[in-house]
């Protein structure tokens, strides 16, 4: 297999096209069990009945783990929003009732969003012990879902494909969990670049799940302090705002 | 490995990790052991020490607490610190925590206090030397060992707190070691000691108490406040205002009872305000008011940079410019939902401000305020408490929260003995299940006890009741009615009897005499046999027209039953029959309460059958012919006044009745002998009257009118059985005849007759399938019941055994020679029917008012056995 059609790159991936097929050549220091638990992921949602790209092989190409699936074609939902945005009230509504799709599967073998959440915080050194405290003093006391998260269900990962339909991509970060976190993870996400934007998916959200906005919003602390681990620096102060703020006593 | 043990059982500087946690809680736990032991006097004195020494480190300990955690004030903290020696000391000093704490000697009743054991104490940042103390205290008082899960912010002088406690209670004897905490406090820590202990007193944050109560151990947690403060027109609006500001800077606004928002009628709005102002409170202008909101809240949570720290901080964090004394930043705000971000607790001196067009309108703001964040809390009004009584309780009803002040500072106020001396002093505060508590009140010394009630075995007061007056003795009926117009001055009689006897001038003496003695009188005379509703309800009508002051019942059981139910429906015409027919297991502890009789008319019931005892029973049945029910009425309202035993009446009576009624009286006085409420009270008349129907029975029968005698002995043992189960009531035999004569039209006296002697049978067995329940009765005797039976009417035998086959035999004599047949089949109960509808008839009977007091508690199935072999025959 000759791959020259590179289509994106980072410290993790090279993803070239291939055919009518995408490979994801995983850079030598990405871990073999990291590599799999990704393939099995994207099988187990793919056998939930959502629709995306199918994966059709997992294998080592020069020494390198790669994970082959079908490509999916079109913009990507960001893209397009930048595009149109007359159209962005009926994206949002799209996105929302895709995102409450997901999250209405089951999927037992993929590990908790919880730990996934507590490991982060535990990780994080830029927070004091305190902060830490009161963030893991948090997590702990919401409630345990098992409903299916993609974990960074955000524009740039879905693809809008010819017939209008959305192919959601990335599915490394998924778990099951409380869906109100994962909300609280795409709220984060529009915030960081349009806060009026996110306000609109928040209300959206609570509008047609009957869910109440503070049941989300006591989320965002916690999704935040997980994100300090990605983001940027220029990401930080924004999110240490976020984080730094007190239970009741 | 030998190495690796020992080092184990060394006790560690700090606790820092989960071994060294465990080895300190198993520490803890010994010293717990011994502390359990100890005496009042040892734990008062201990008690006495700890309190004294909190208090004298109260500077020092306010200070470091201010210091490290950088929230409130010294000097509040002070007074904090003060409060939780001091005042907790006062509150429990007096009171009993070891061992027996109440007794009721006549009641036989001790309730001793035991010791819970480990208490894991989770202590928050906003007030933590005090809260340290008064949880460490509160244990010390109750003999527990304590663990101390401190706020990592506020970890040292939490330790501090604790450890002052600890080697001022180890000085004055306490166990060394019997107080502990965590040193490097983490989460995995404080989940341990969670796990560990044997409570959690939690105070702390939403994630903190919902930490303890998933713990799976019993939890005292609390939650957060949201405390509204309504001044209403009425109230002192200097002394209102002042208060609200004394209690909002209270330690800079930390006390989770504070207010959070102040709610001020349209009509005082303006004068409360400019009280705020004169008084230094700093009222927000609109666009400080939005860069304030902006600075308190991030999405929905309160920014924590804001807790505790004084309104000028806070103004400039906000870019908003105050004097640097600005006591309170005041927002004037309108949204009492949660998108406000003032609406909000803010444990700050910042205070939203609404307007409220009337009292109703600041009620439904507070609701809503207590919805958005206080549920079980706190709430505060501000009134005229002398005038002002209705709006109060308006108040109180509508708020869900535990603590409802008047007229107080809330801070102050909600944690009780400062401005009212009678709510418990107390740094936990309850919140109910309101706010996801196991607690509604200020949590105290009493809910870190266990309990033990010890409760020894008492016997049910009895009791003998009787009509006030039983005439007797044959030709006594004219001289009884004497009274009536001589002594009571009685009017006008209502007589109610049946056609027979009015037709066969039965009444006559009756009439005679009310005529001699000018006493006005009429007759209802249709009551048929098992008497009717509608009949009850055409005598009732008949009454109220004639409204007689006196009601005389002359008749058998239907007379006197039909007579009872008249008089209680021209009484107590509002009445339900239903509700007086509830099924109750102790008459005294009944649900329904019966009227009171006799307001309108006296009642005289004249027997003239010997048997039903109804002249001197609280009971009276009556069927509702719509339906087919049957309404037992048990009350002793529904005793007569006066009954008036006549043989005279009695002379005539034909054989059946003479059998049947006879025979009935008979099964009285055995079923209230072998009843579980029998006493020494009934036995004699239980006994006197079984020994009368077994002599003269047969001779009444025989001889009828000749023979005065046995017709005057029966009519009196009849009334004597009356009196024996007024008192000690029936059993199982009656509950089936009730019902066999219901389902297959027997006479009540003969379907009595067919079953005792299985009733005796089955009540005889010294180990019953299940015996009845009640604290007299003490194990299975009704064999030796039924011996003493026999026994009193010189039945013999060699041994019990013998002597009780034989009084069944005696028994089986006495129905043959009045002419009763053997079984249930030969009266032509037809047997296909009979099977059809046992099951249907076991269940009623099994549910029959009598079925209480019998001695061997019925099964169905046991029921079921005794019917068919009352059907069948041995």
């Amino acid at each position: 297999m000759e791959l020259r059609d590179l289509i994106f790159s980072d410290e993790r991936v090279d993803i070239y096209r291939f055919g009518d097929k995408t490979v994801r050549l995983f850079k030598e220091s990405v871990r073999k069990s990291s590599v799999l638990h990704i393939a099995l992921t994207h099988s187990c949602v793919e056998e939930t009945g959502i629709k995306i790209p199918t994966l059709h092989e997992v294998t080592v190409i020069n020494g390198r783990w790669a994970i082959v699936m079908d490509c999916a074609d079109g913009e990507t939902l960001e893209e397009e929003m930048a595009e149109h945005p007359e159209k962005i009230d009926q994206y949002l509504d799209d996105m929302l009732d895709l995102q409450i799709e997901i999250h209405s599967k089951s999927v037992p073998k993929l590990s908790k969003l919880k730990d996934a959440l507590s490991r982060r915080i535990n990780e994080l050194d830029c927070i004091d012990d305190v902060k830490r405290y009161e963030l893991l003093t948090r997590l702990e006391s919401m409630p345990k879902h098992t409903k299916l998260c993609h974990g960074n269900f955000i524009p740039s990962n879905i693809i809008v494909g010819p017939d209008g339909d959305f192919v959601v991509l990335n599915w490394a970060k998924a778990r099951q969990g409380n869906a109100s976190a994962d909300v609280a993870h795409t709220y984060l996400m529009f915030a960081m670049k349009d806060q009026a934007l996110a306000d609109r998916y928040l209300d959206l959200f609570c509008e047609k799940t009957h869910t109440s906005k503070k049941y989300v919003q006591d989320w965002l602390p916690i999704v935040a302090a997980a994100r300090m681990i990605d983001g940027a620096d220029e990401e930080k102060e924004f999110l240490s705002r976020w984080i730094d703020i007190a239970s009741y006593e | 490995m030998a190495k690796k043990e020992q080092t184990a059982l060394v006790s560690p500087e700090i606790v820092d990790s989960v071994e060294a946690l465990n080895i300190r809680l198993d520490e803890i736990r010994a010293a717990q052991r011994e502390f359990a032991a100890f005496s009042q006097e040892q734990v008062d004195k201990i008690f006495f020490a700890a309190a004294t020494a909190a208090n004298k480190a109260r500077i020092p300990l306010a200070k470091m607490a201010v210091e490290e955690t950088g929230m409130g004030i010294v000097e509040d903290k002070v007074i904090k610190n003060h409060y939780a020696s001091e005042y907790i000391y006062n509150a429990y000093k007096d009171t009993k925590t070891c061992g027996v704490i109440e007794e009721d000697k006549e009641f036989g009743i001790q309730k001793i206090a035991d010791p819970i054991g480990l208490i894991a104490a989770v202590i928050p940042t906003t007030n933590p030397t005090s809260t340290a103390i008064f949880k460490t205290l509160i244990s010390l008082k109750t003999r527990n060992g304590i663990i101390i899960s401190p706020h990592p912010r506020a970890k040292k002088c939490t330790i501090a707190a604790a450890k002052v406690v600890l080697d001022a209670a180890v000085q004055a004897g306490a166990p060394k070691g019997i107080i502990g905490w965590i040193d490097v406090p983490s989460l995995e820590l404080t989940n341990e000691v969670m796990k560990a202990a044997d409570i959690i007193l939690a105070t702390g944050g939403p994630g903190m108490v919902k930490a303890a109560y998933s713990s799976g151990k019993p939890a005292v947690g609390v939650g957060a406040g949201n405390t509204p403060a309504i001044i209403d027109s009425s109230a002192d609006i200097t002394l209102a205002v002042n208060s609200i500001i004394h209690s909002k800077t209270f330690d800079n606004g930390m006390i989770c009872a504070s207010e959070q928002s102040v709610i001020l009628l349209d009509s005082i709005y303006e004068q409360a305000k400019k009280e705020f102002a004169d008084r230094g409170c700093y009222l927000l202008n609109r666009e400080e008011t939005e860069k304030v909101r902006k600075t308190i809240i991030i999405n929905g949570a309160l920014n924590a940079k804001i807790v505790g720290q004084p309104a000028h901080k806070i103004a400039e964090l906000a870019g908003v410019k105050t004097p640097e004394d600005a006591k309170i930043l005041i927002g004037e705000v309108e949204s009492v939902e949660l998108e406000e971000e003032f609406a909000h607790e803010k444990l700050s001196p910042v205070l939203a401000m609404y307007r409220a067009k009337n009292f109703e309108d600041a009620v439904s703001k507070a609701e809503r305020l207590i919805a958005d964040g206080g549920y079980g809390h706190t709430s505060s009004l501000y009134i005229n408490a002398v005038t002002e009584r209705e709006k109060i309780s308006y108040f109180t009803e509508k708020m869900k929260t535990c603590r409802i002040l008047i007229n107080t500072p809330s801070s102050h106020g909600g944690i009780g003995d400062l401005y009212n001396f009678k709510l418990t002093p107390s740094l936990t505060l309850g919140c109910g299940s309101w706010g996801g508590n196991s607690v509604s009140e200020n949590v105290g010394v009493k809910h870190l006890v266990n309990i033990k009630t010890v409760a020894e075995r008492r016997e049910n007061m009895l009791w003998f009741r009787a009509p006030e007056k039983v005439y007797f003795k044959k030709g006594c009926l004219p001289v009884a009615f004497d009274e009536l117009g001589r002594v009571l001055g009685k009017k006008k009689a209502f007589i109610v009897t049946d056609s027979f006897l009015y037709k066969n001038g039965y009444t006559k003496v009756v009439t005679d005499k009310l005529d001699s003695l000018g006493i006005a009188h009429t007759t209802f005379f249709d009551v048929a046999p098992d008497p009717t509703l509608a009949c009850a309800k055409e005598g009732t009508a008949a009454m109220n027209a004639f409204q007689p002051d006196c009601i005389i019942a002359v008749g058998g059981g239907s007379a006197m039953d039909a007579a009872k139910i008249m008089w209680v429906m021209y009484e107590h015409p509002e009445v339900d029959f239903l509700d007086m027919a509830m099924r109750f297991m102790d008459i005294r502890k009944r649900v329904y309460t019966f009227p009171h009789m006799g307001d309108k008319a006296y009642f005289i019931a004249v027997p003239t059958s010997a048997g039903t005892g109804s002249e001197v029973t609280p009971f009276a049945v009556i069927t509702d012919e719509t339906t087919g029910i049957k309404y037992p009425l048990a009350d002793y309202e529904l005793l007569p006044k006066m009954a008036i035993v006549d043989a005279d009446l009695m002379m005539n009576m034909p054989k059946g009745l003479t059998s049947a009624s006879g025979i009935d009286a008979m099964t009285h006085a055995l079923e209230a002998y072998a009843s579980m409420l029998a006493t020494d009270y009934t036995d004699g008349l239980a006994l006197k009257a079984l020994k009368s129907i077994f002599t003269y029975l047969p001779r009444a029968y025989e001889n009828g009118a000749n023979d005065p005698v046995a017709r005057e002995k029966m009519a009196d043992a009849s009334t004597l059985a009356g009196m024996a189960f007024a008192n000690a009531f029936l059993g199982v035999c009656h509950s089936m005849a009730h019902k066999l004569g219901a389902f297959h039209h027997l006479p009540h006296g003969i379907a009595n007759a067919l079953l005792i002697n299985e009733v005796m049978k089955f009540n005889a067995d010294p180990a019953p399938k299940k015996m009845g329940t009640f604290p007299q009765y003490q194990y299975p005797h009704t064999l030796q019941r039924y011996v003493e039976c026999a026994d009193f009417l010189g039945v013999k035998g060699s041994s019990d055994q013998e002597k009780f086959d034989n009084l069944l035999k005696a028994v089986d004599e006495l129905k043959a020679k009045v002419g009763i047949h053997k079984t249930i089949r030969e009266y032509g109960v037809d047997e296909q029917d009979f099977l059809n509808r046992l099951d249907e008839m076991v269940e009623q009977a099994f549910d029959d008012q009598c079925t209480g007091a019998n001695p061997r508690y019925p099964l169905m199935s046991e029921i079921k056995q005794m019917y068919l072999k009352a059907y069948y025959g041995n």
